[in-house]
């Protein structure tokens, strides 16, 4: 968590419970027209990111968000009452993306916190994809961040 | 500051980027469904976005996302991000005008990165989608 404060009991059971434990492993093959065409809807001006043909075409950092694993919790997380609301992506980027190649995804919890607001708590799930390349190296992490409005139910 | 950038060493704190006025046409999220993903209609269609009850097609989150990214590029074309979040405050709205504004809030020289806070905001001045990113420059 960003910031050192009191976690809810119900919260620290499931950080405890959940947080850092793989739960899905997907591969993906990136495609250079679907590269293209993503830096293109974003308004990318660079042919290293537009022209597939390109000597140094990759994707854009953030084209990592687009790739989606089969689920977004562990099967076994319990349902927290509240409709889950997409809050945030977040990127962290470690080497070029590259059309051709195949990628692994493998997805845990990363983090669980509260806010508290006017209409009462907040839970946020930040689940994070670590990407690797075919020979292993960590190229991104992709974090997805959830909000779920409603009282967590202990 | 310069429009573009091409090292850390032209980079002043402070400084703002140049605004973007990124593509929330219909158009373009029919085309980033079609190529993407995230074809829905709440995403390409306004008729079948009120039909869930949300008052227009909205701009997918990913490609927020990826307006923030170009906006940098556009501005430091040699910058590599190393780093981006982006908090989706509230809708984009598909077919309404939008501006991002960008801000550098610290310079590393000795590492070549630069923070940069960015914002998308709609005609009324609301915020709608914010970020923060760390861009690697030249030195």
């Amino acid at each position: 968590m960003a910031e050192a404060e009191k976690v809810d009991d119900d919260i620290q059971d499931l950080r405890d419970r959940f947080l850092n434990s793989e739960f899905d492993e997907v591969t993906f093959e990136i495609d250079g027209e679907r590269v293209a065409q993503y830096a293109l809807a974003c308004g990318e001006t660079s042919p290293k990111f537009t022209d597939p043909g390109h000597d140094d075409f990759q994707a854009p950092p953030t084209f990592v968000s687009t790739l989606v694993g089969r689920r977004n919790m562990p099967s076994d997380f319990p349902d927290l009452g509240g409709m889950g609301m997409d809050a945030g992506k977040g990127v962290e980027w470690k080497a070029p993306v590259r059309a051709g190649e195949t990628l692994t995804g493998r997805s845990h919890l990363h983090d669980i916190y509260t806010k508290t607001g006017r209409s009462g708590r907040m839970v946020f799930l930040v689940t994070r994809m670590e990407l690797f390349d075919s020979s292993g190296t960590h190229v991104a992490n992709a974090d997805t961040r959830t909000v779920i409005r409603e009282k967590i139910r202990a | 500051m310069p429009d573009t950038v091409s090292n850390i060493g032209e980079v002043e704190f402070g400084s703002e980027l140049p605004s973007f006025a990124p593509d929330t046409s219909t158009d373009n999220t029919k085309r980033f469904g079609k190529y993407v993903g995230w074809d829905s209609p709440r995403f390409t269609d306004h008729e079948g976005a009120r039909k869930e009850g949300l008052p227009g097609a909205i701009v997918p989150g990913v490609l927020s996302q990826g307006f923030l990214g170009a906006m940098i590029h556009r501005w430091a074309p040699e910058a590599e991000i190393i780093a981006i979040d982006t908090v989706f405050r509230a809708p984009v709205l598909a077919d309404t005008p939008h501006t991002i504004t960008g801000t550098v809030t610290d310079i590393d020289e000795d590492e070549g990165t630069v923070e940069i806070d960015i914002t998308i905001t709609n005609e009324a001045g609301e915020n709608r989608v914010f970020g923060t990113a760390t861009a690697k420059l030249p030195t």
